[in-house]
């Protein structure tokens, strides 16, 4: 499962190219899976795998910047690697601001290209754990009742029991058991805890 | 103008004994002078003497108080003598007695007789003899063309009454016939060259084949006498009618008694005579009618009428001034033109040579011209295409870019395997394959584009025009594929060859190509349209026909009118002057390029080439207009 998380996709219509990016990366000793067109890709891979993404730019029909802008949308743990015959300043702009890991141009250094790789696969795995671990938040907090959940965003704020009982008219008995449930539903310890989850969350 | 004497058989010394005492007994008896005869003496003085002597001499027994002198005379002499009267009588033969009786009025007292004469009297006739088998001659008029000998054109039986009785019979023998040939003496010859086959007939005077064949010198029956004739009293073969002999003529200051004298005289001598048998005569008769012999004479205008041969001439010239004056004007024109004609020769050969300078001059200017009008076309030809590939540099770089990566990509990629020991060798054999293909690729690509640029000569050959476009698209495939416009070829499959210079057809096509490249590029219409097509086909009139469209913004009147002028250009980064090339190359190929709107937007511009069987343009035309 490791190993499929770490697998680099190659979309490039020029079939050298592609062939040649392929058999260079594979010396890293991941898995290297190559389309010929954006749209070929985005037929073939799910949202949530992770994994490194390198597509050439100009290509007939989608271009590498709009399968990039494509996948963010989805919100694809890809990390994409973008490389470009002639790069120019608003091409490259364009795809940082869209979360490229690097905008490479040709020709460039292998090692470079391999780096880079390395570095994709590694933020892609990060955002994976990362997504994995607000799915398991969002999972939490989604057992909370309405009241529970207005109770625990009141503590964050830092508000004494009393207070938040004065607040939204309930006894201070019935928000200590409130809390207690929140504390016990989130799996949290203590208010420092309950506070960075929720933080995590937003 | 003689008639054949007869054999004399006297001996010249008796006939000088005689008249040496003859002319003594005239000398002693007499105080007049002796009767003077002249002789014609036709074969010399010596056959005169023995012929006629004997004649003379009886005259001189006759008359012994004066005597008689013979004195014989040639043709000239016997004319001098009758003109200065030294004479009082003539014997000469009936030509010559009819030209001295026209011209000095002699007149004949005697003629004489001979024992073949007919009843007429008249014995000199001719004979024209052919070989008895010549049956392809049957008359006079089939003589024509054939080869004639006769004695002597002077004779009178011989020749000249023959000569009348031919023209007679329509023929000229003188025009008619293919040889008038004469044997001259003896006239036997005649006979022997007809016999001989030497000639085709002979013309003969009467008798004498008889006489001949008594002597058995030949055998009759061996030939066939042509236009025989009858004539009462003569018993030889005879072509024509018969003359009177020799006669006796006095002069016309000759007494009229001494005449009637002497023709007593003559008619009194026996037919046995000695005279008689020396000259070979039978004695005289009364003078004949001569005047036959003036009629055959006129008709051949000899003798005393050969002046009308003369005088014919001038007549004619009198009768005729008009033609001759015409004439005359004809050949002074003649003259003239040709004096003119030869100087017009002569400043026209001057003239030719100087304009022939002239156009030598010319023709060394013009090619000069057109060499360096041809060098510059080619070297503004290489500039707009070295200006093309310029603005095409970036993507034919990107171009060339492709297989260098891939190469770069599979080189670190087996470095990086080798180094670590993971290589495996049938990967890596792969992987090197791929990298000698890719080599390929980019080499195929330089190829192109240094063919494209190289500075070469242009040359008309027989080319697939669909060569050419695929070349030329070839090396625009990095624009399209950067520019994101496929290129979609649609070339006909049955083109004939066009006699072209391939690059020069190539940057056409490049050129239009890239044009629609750059206007579809711009235009950013919607993904169906981002396509240019080129088309390849023949047109109505069997040309070849290149279409390239777009769909780009088609274009203004403004560039409609001027797309075609150097310099003009709509893009940024254009020099203007590719579609200005494309049609001056497109027109020296003998074709055109036109621009026309697109139905669905853009623009397509169509060019057509002539075909190598229709009516191509020559290379030198080609050339010419660079």
């Amino acid at each position: 499962m490791a190993d499929a998380n770490r697998t680099v996709y190659i979309v490039d219509d020029d079939p050298a190219m592609r062939h040649s990016l392929a058999w260079l990366v594979g010396a890293l000793g991941v898995p290297v899976e190559t389309f010929a067109s954006g749209e070929a890709f985005l037929g073939v891979i799910r949202p949530d795998r992770p994994g490194c993404l390198v597509t050439d730019v100009r290509m007939p029909g989608m271009s590498g910047l709009e399968l990039q802008d494509t996948l963010a949308r989805c919100g694809s743990l890809l990390s994409v690697i973008v490389i470009s015959g002639h790069a120019d300043v608003p091409m490259a702009a364009r795809a940082f601001r869209a979360g490229a890991v690097d905008v490479i141009e040709k020709p460039f250094n292998d090692q470079v290209l391999l780096d880079r790789v390395h570095e994709a696969l590694e933020k892609s795995t990060r955002a994976a754990a990362l997504q994995a671990r607000k799915a398991h938040v969002q999972a939490r907090l989604a057992r909370l009742t309405p009241r529970e959940r207005q109770v625990a965003e009141l503590v964050v704020a830092g508000k004494p029991n009393k207070v938040i009982a004065a607040e939204i008219n309930l006894s201070p008995k019935t928000v200590e058991v409130h809390r207690h449930n929140v504390m016990e539903k989130l799996e949290v310890g203590s208010v420092a805890d309950l506070t960075r989850l929720l933080i995590e969350t937003d | 103008m003689r008639t054949m004497p007869r054999p004399s058989r006297s001996t010249l010394a008796g006939a000088l004994v005689a008249l040496w005492a003859g002319l003594a007994m005239v000398d002693a008896a007499a105080a007049e002078p002796p009767v003077r005869v002249g002789v014609l003496a036709y074969r010399g003085g010596d056959h005169a003497n023995a012929a006629w002597e004997p004649t003379v001499r009886y005259l001189a027994e006759r008359f012994p108080d004066r005597g008689a002198e013979m004195v014989p005379l040639d043709l000239p002499g016997m004319d001098a003598a009758v003109r200065a009267r030294s004479l009082d009588f003539v014997l000469t033969n009936t030509g010559n007695y009819v030209e001295l009786e026209a011209r000095y009025g002699v007149t004949r007292v005697a003629t004489l007789h001979s024992s073949r004469a007919g009843a007429s009297g008249a014995s000199i006739g001719s004979t024209i003899i052919v070989r008895a088998e010549r049956t392809d001659i049957r008359d006079l008029a089939d003589i024509k063309g054939r080869t004639v000998l006769a004695g002597d054109p002077d004779a009178f039986g011989g020749f000249q009454i023959a000569w009348g009785e031919m023209l007679k019979a329509g023929v000229d023998p003188y025009r008619d016939l293919k040889e008038l040939r004469f044997s001259g003496f003896p006239v036997d010859r005649v006979a022997f060259a007809v016999r001989d086959g030497t000639a085709d007939a002979g013309v003969l005077r009467a008798c004498l084949l008889e006489e001949l064949a008594a002597e058995g010198r030949l055998d009759p029956a061996r030939f066939r006498v042509l236009a025989p004739k009858t004539v009462p009293g003569f018993d030889c073969a005879v072509s024509t009618d018969l003359y009177p002999d020799w006669p006796l003529a006095r002069l016309a200051s000759t007494p009229e008694d001494l005449a009637k004298a002497v023709v007593v005289a003559l008619f009194e001598m026996p037919a046995d005579h000695p005279a008689a048998k020396a000259a070979g005569y039978e004695g005289w008769t009364v003078p004949l009618d001569y005047q036959s012999v003036h009629s055959l004479f006129r008709s051949l205008r000899i003798g005393p009428y050969r002046h009308l041969r003369e005088v014919s001439l001038v007549e004619l010239a009198r009768e005729h001034w008009e033609w001759l004056a015409v004439g005359m004007l004809a050949l002074l024109w003649w003259a003239i033109h040709s004096l003119r004609v030869e100087h017009l020769i002569k400043v026209r050969t001057a003239e030719l040579r100087a304009a022939n300078r002239d156009l030598v001059h010319e023709m060394a200017e013009r090619r000069r011209a057109q060499e360096d009008a041809r060098e510059r076309q080619k070297e503004m030809d290489h500039v707009a295409r070295l200006s093309i590939l310029g603005e095409m540099a970036s993507n034919l770089a990107h171009e060339l870019n492709q297989p260098l990566g891939a190469i770069a990509n599979y080189a670190r990629g087996c470095t990086r395997r080798l180094e670590a020991g993971t290589g495996n060798p049938d990967q890596l054999l792969e992987v090197t394959r791929a990298i000698a293909e890719q080599a390929d690729r980019a080499g195929q690509i330089i190829a192109r584009i240094r063919n494209f640029v190289h500075k070469r000569p242009s040359q008309l050959e027989p080319i697939d025009v669909n060569d050419a476009i695929r070349a030329a698209v070839a090396l625009c495939e990095g624009q399209a594929r950067n520019g994101n416009v496929p290129i979609i070829l649609s070339l006909g499959d049955d083109l004939p060859p066009v006699p072209a210079d391939r690059v020069q057809i190539e940057q056409v096509v490049l050129n239009l190509v890239k044009n629609a490249l750059d206007a579809t590029t711009e235009a950013a219409t919607g993904p169906s349209d981002r396509t240019v097509t080129v088309r390849s086909g023949r047109d109505g009139e069997g040309r070849v026909e290149v279409a390239v469209a777009d769909h780009g913004h088609g274009m203004s009147e403004e560039a409609r009118s001027r797309l075609f002028d150097p310099f003009f250009t709509t893009k940024a980064g254009g020099m203007g002057l590719g579609l200005s090339i494309c049609r001056s190359i497109v027109e020296t190929h003998g074709g055109n390029l036109r621009a026309t709107d697109n139905p669905g937007g853009g623009v397509v511009m169509r060019f057509v080439l002539p075909v190598a069987n229709g009516a191509p343009p020559s290379g030198e035309e080609h050339q010419h207009h660079g």
